[in-house]
């Protein structure tokens, strides 16, 4: 059992994602990219948990706790308030994968700040979120594979 | 019986530059690797008719092909040595990737309004296979890392092609009505330069086409599509890259050239708010926005004219990062409503 957010959690999906080929073929594939991975409290402009999860060809090397002033450095990063990033969760661990309005994707639609984000402005860098969304999805997917207990 | 001539082999010491070997990193042997000693100068102009290959000798008396576009700021982009190599690592195949068996029966209405959105994306997709393929045979091969990223984009776009189609065709609801056009005819005419082409074909029609298809995926009735939208964004973000990264190196290298960009976007949002005029396409994706015909025009609505406003969130944010000089009143009503500044 791995608690979400934490280093463990992020290198245990790592290790699934990163063993199992489906998620190479298909649209996925070599990913280059750092993305930060925010919590934040129901205000949304208190930031409690910062990870910067990093993407190296075939391979995710896991996720790294950080400070607020790694978001400078990532390509992008996703924010979500802690009970948002549960329920995306759960949706995948009760259906194998994330489904309809719990998509990457859809979330960044609905939500009225988005998901992700830069702090550089970098739209070459901000669209890695895009280019590469199905490696992200399939790495978040890879997460109905692991126990995962909720602080 | 002739005899064979004795072999001179004066050809073999005909090398520019001998010695240079690379090697495979992390990502593999990449194009980009390749790049080292001359055979990673690439010149800001390429004065070569032929076909030769950038690196080789010329062979004297070779009449020329008549490349028209030779000059380094015309085309390039400094990312698209890697993003052929992505093109090819993340592809995708219609036929067997798609989870067609999770599409079932909808009500026809929907069913009637996914293919015709389908019929005119699919029209999107062959207005890039044939805008693309008609400049890329004017690009000197001083400049092949572009060809070559430019071919996967026509590949690309085959598939997209292909996939838009066979949706319509599965459900038994089959193609609808053809788009209007204004905006394919704009782009396919763009006689100014590949830079014009990228201009209108990515930033323009890019953009719009990655906000449809977003909302697609949101609003996608089954895998299959959720699949297909999802995977056709991450090929147009790809396309995207290229055409970000080329007009950023166009703009620092081209004299007004940003300025020359918002000329092109004030004469290409005048022919695109017009084709907005045409409801066949709004009208499709509020039926599937809103479910149905009984609330399209009521939560349908209000979801496209979300989508417009994240268009044309998108389509400023990426002008102002080029820092295409722009003023609201040169941007036609129909647009300028959905800008952020507007709400």
């Amino acid at each position: 059992m791995a608690r979400f957010p934490s280093e463990a959690w992020f290198g245990a999906v790592a290790a699934v994602y990163n063993s199992d080929d489906r998620y190479q073929g298909a649209g996925g594939g070599h990913c280059n990219c750092t993305a930060g991975l925010v919590v934040t409290g129901e205000d949304e402009s208190v930031l409690e948990d910062v990870f910067v999860l990093t993407f190296e060809g075939a391979e995710c090397k896991g996720g790294v706790a950080a400070d607020e002033a790694a978001l400078d450095e990532v390509d992008f990063y996703m924010h979500m308030p802690r009970a948002d990033w549960r329920e995306m969760l759960e949706d995948i661990q009760h259906h194998g994968h994330a489904t309809e309005n719990h998509t990457l994707n859809s979330l960044d639609l609905d939500r009225d700040d988005g998901l992700s984000t830069s702090r550089h402005g970098d739209q070459y860098r901000e669209d890695l979120f895009f280019r590469y969304n199905q490696t992200l999805q399939f790495y978040f997917d890879a997460s109905a594979r692991v126990k995962t207990a909720f602080a | 019986m002739t005899p064979v001539p004795d072999p001179k082999f004066d050809w073999m010491n005909q090398s520019r530059q001998w010695g240079v070997r690379v090697k495979p990193g992390k990502k593999g042997l990449t194009l980009g690797s390749l790049n080292v000693g001359i055979y990673g100068e690439i010149p800001t102009e390429w004065n070569d008719q032929t076909r030769n290959p950038r690196g080789a000798i010329p062979r004297r008396g070779m009449p020329p092909v008549g490349y028209a576009i030779r000059e380094k700021a015309a085309v390039w982009a400094d990312s698209a040595a890697d993003l052929y190599e992505e093109a090819i690592q993340r592809r995708w195949a219609p036929a067997t990737d798609v989870p067609w068996d999770t599409i079932e029966p909808l009500p026809d209405d929907v069913e009637r309004a996914v293919c015709q959105v389908c019929t005119e994306l699919s029209q999107y997709a062959n207005v890039d296979i044939e805008t693309i393929s008609s400049w890329q045979h004017q690009m000197a091969y001083g400049y092949h890392e572009v060809k070559q990223f430019l071919a996967t984009a026509t590949f690309d776009a085959g598939r997209h092609y292909e996939v838009f189609r066979k949706r319509a065709l599965y459900n038994g609801g089959g193609l609808g009505l053809e788009a209007p056009g204004e905006v394919n005819r704009m782009i396919l005419e763009s006689r100014g330069g590949w830079t014009e082409a990228v201009t209108y074909l990515f930033l323009l029609r890019g953009t719009y086409a990655m906000t449809i298809l977003r909302y697609l995926e949101r609003f996608a009735h089954n895998d299959a599509e959720r699949f297909i939208y999802a995977h056709v964004i991450q090929d147009r973000a790809r396309h995207m890259a290229y055409a970000l990264d080329h007009l950023k190196y166009s703009i620092a290298h081209v004299d007004a050239q940003a300025q020359v960009l918002a000329t092109l976007l004030f004469i290409g949002d005048r022919i695109f708010a017009r084709e907005l005029r045409d409801p066949v396409l709004r009208e499709a994706l509020a039926v599937i926005f809103g479910g149905g015909v009984a609330k399209a025009a009521t939560t349908g609505m209000a979801t496209w004219e979300a989508m417009m406003r994240d268009f044309m969130a998108r389509y400023e944010a990426v002008w102002d990062w080029l820092r295409v000089p722009r003023a609201a009143d040169r941007i036609p009503e129909e647009m300028r409503r959905f800008l952020p500044e507007a709400a």
